[in-house]
């Protein structure tokens, strides 16, 4: 479905991506592991598109200088060249870290506000009774504003968002970022019924452990490298990524 | 550009070899870093001198160009502190009546009356200002905005300070060149100054309340009170603009809240760059001469200085000043893609 190839991100002289490959099968749920600076969040942006707009911006103001080269394929189309809003028609939705959600909107008007490039209002609205189902505590929350949810209510509130978009390839950056135990548990059980609606997904994630059970393949990255790939019995049985990663 | 390439920015070898001190062997080094500096303050301190090829006219060109600066300086070091006036004419108005004031009914003479006018100018500009300090972003602004309006609009009403007549008939400065001369020593004085003071402890302190003054407070320092010497101490080339000014036209009156103070400094600073002090000052040179040299357009004259000024927040939103600055420190290549290994 998605095939990144020999990926390489400067920022500016600065490496952040480097020769990177890596592919993702329609119906996966595919996990990129790496500590900060690993270069987790430049992968997952310039696969959005954010990048590349980054890109556009920092060039016209003369600031740094991003370089992005190496093949992006999304459903064997080369994406590399386009803006954010048309990777979004083409189905891939980004999910940023640290739960972006409109502060001053009510919660349910942040799920509307998801679903605003599709047309048919009626299927907006069934998206938004499945994040409900999903999320079961955002039923309650409805008519608050959301800078007053928890940060754990945000990222599903985020990550409603995302969904209400309909994507075909989900992208989440740090889904678990700065949630409790349990609020990962309900995150995490959600990804099980996000599977379910038949999208794959590629989550970002420093710990592993709470999502390793649930991922198809891993990657795990260190310094914009690639240093392994697997399923997840293969990352699972190593015991390097299981030290570096599983905190055991 | 080739495939398997890419372009990469690096700085001229000088600069490489230490991120602090530079270290340099050579007369042309030398020359390379001091050059465009020693032009730009020789340019400067040269320029009064030939006022028989320039003629009066462009030395008074000058003149307002440098009272432009101070104010654009003004204008940069209140943003540094993360401050956007939009009333810069409140600072220049203040001092060109504190100048009036004193010297026609107390009658000091100019040597006197600018440097007092300047501080207290200052003063009065930081207790005004105290009360909205808490406020940020365009509600400081509007504030600021209105000030000046409003300190016009009392002394229209009241009559007090010469009311819409003014003061006239003040004490006269020795000359052009003088005023000339003095406001470019202050210029080029107050950029030194106020750059250097940003690379003190005290002016990190003010940089990092530009950033995020949450941290600030939560380090224990209080944000009110800095930005309250921050204003204080931006104040004071601005209200000595309106005070030289004044002496040097020798009548002060409503106009010194004019709107123009307060837009052509912040033009100059953007067009020269927000936040570089040399770049205020640069902006400020080439807004002011250019405006003069439109007035043979008439009315059109506005629209073309909009539509510049349109071309700069647009085209070059880092100002002429960063930009000529990386252009000069730093040169661009094609290099190969080259991974790197672990």
């Amino acid at each position: 479905m998605l095939d990144i190839k020999s990926l390489m991100v400067f920022y500016e002289n600065a490496l952040a991506v480097n020769n990177l490959n890596l592919d993702v099968r329609k119906g996966e749920i595919v996990g990129v592991f790496g500590s900060n600076s690993a270069g987790k969040t430049t992968l997952i942006n310039t696969i959005a598109g954010l990048t590349l707009h980054l890109k556009w911006r920092e060039q016209r103001k003369g600031g740094q200088r991003i370089t992005i080269v190496g093949a992006q394929l999304f459903e064997d189309e080369d994406i590399g060249k386009l803006s954010p809003s048309e990777r979004v028609k083409k189905g891939i939705v980004l999910c940023r870290e640290r739960h972006p959600v409109f502060r001053d909107l009510a919660v349910e008007e942040n799920l509307r506000l998801g679903g605003f490039l599709i047309k048919n209002q009626a299927k907006v609205k069934k998206s938004i009774d499945l994040v409900y189902s999903i999320f079961p505590p955002l039923t309650k929350l409805k008519t608050r504003k959301a800078g007053l949810c928890s940060g754990g209510e945000q990222e599903m509130i985020a990550i409603g968002m995302a969904l209400v978009a309909r994507p075909k390839l989900l992208l989440l950056d740090e889904p678990l970022l700065g949630l409790s135990p349990a609020m990962q548990a309900i995150v995490v059980q959600a990804l099980k019924d996000i599977r379910k609606l038949e999208v794959t997904v590629l989550l970002t994630e420093q710990y592993a452990r709470p999502i390793m059970p649930h991922i198809d393949r891993g990657f795990i990255i260190e310094n914009g490298t690639l240093i392994m790939s697997g399923t997840q019995e293969e990352l699972m049985d190593n015991p390097e990524v299981i030290s570096a990663y599983f905190g055991m | 550009m080739k495939a398997g390439h890419r372009k990469e920015r690096i700085d001229r070898g000088i600069k490489v070899r230490a991120d602090e001190i530079f270290a340099i062997s050579s007369y042309r080094e030398i020359l390379y870093l001091m050059g465009p500096r020693l032009l730009a303050i020789m340019g400067l301190l040269l320029f009064p001198l030939f006022r028989d090829v320039t003629g009066a006219y462009w030395q008074t060109v000058g003149f307002i160009a440098c009272i432009i600066a101070l104010l654009a300086l003004s204008w940069n070091f209140l943003f540094s502190v993360g401050l956007v006036s939009l009333g810069q004419a409140f600072f220049f108005g203040v001092g060109a009546y504190f100048t009036g004031y004193f010297n026609h009914f107390l009658g000091l003479g100019p040597l006197f009356s600018i440097p007092l006018a300047t501080v207290c100018g200052a003063v009065l500009c930081t207790i005004v200002i105290f009360p909205v300090l808490r406020l940020r972003g365009i509600y400081f602004a509007l504030i600021t905005f209105a000030l000046p309006l409003f300190l016009m609009r009392i002394i229209e009403a009241t009559g007090y300070l010469g009311g819409t007549e003014g003061i006239s008939g003040l004490q006269r400065l020795p000359g052009l060149t003088f005023s000339v001369y003095v406001s470019v020593v202050v210029v080029l004085a107050v950029t030194f100054i106020y750059l250097r003071f940003f690379d003190t402890d005290y002016g990190l302190v003010l940089r990092a309340i530009h950033d995020n003054d949450m941290s600030v407070l939560a380090g224990g320092l209080s944000v009110q009170w800095y930005k309250a010497q921050a204003v204080f101490i931006a104040a004071l080339p601005a209200t000595f603009a309106g005070a030289l000014m004044t002496h040097h036209y020798r009548i002060v009156g409503m106009p010194a809240f004019a709107m123009e103070y307060s837009i052509l400094p912040l033009t100059a600073a953007v067009v020269g760059g927000t936040g570089t002090f040399a770049g205020g000052v640069l902006g400020a040179f080439i807004l002011v001469p250019f405006s003069e040299m439109l007035r043979a357009f008439g009315t059109l004259r506005i629209v073309m200085y909009s539509a510049l000024l349109l071309l700069f927040v647009v085209g070059l939103p880092e100002g002429i000043y960063r930009f000529a600055q990386r252009k000069y420190f730093q040169f661009e290549r094609i290099v190969p893609l080259e991974e790197e290994k672990q």
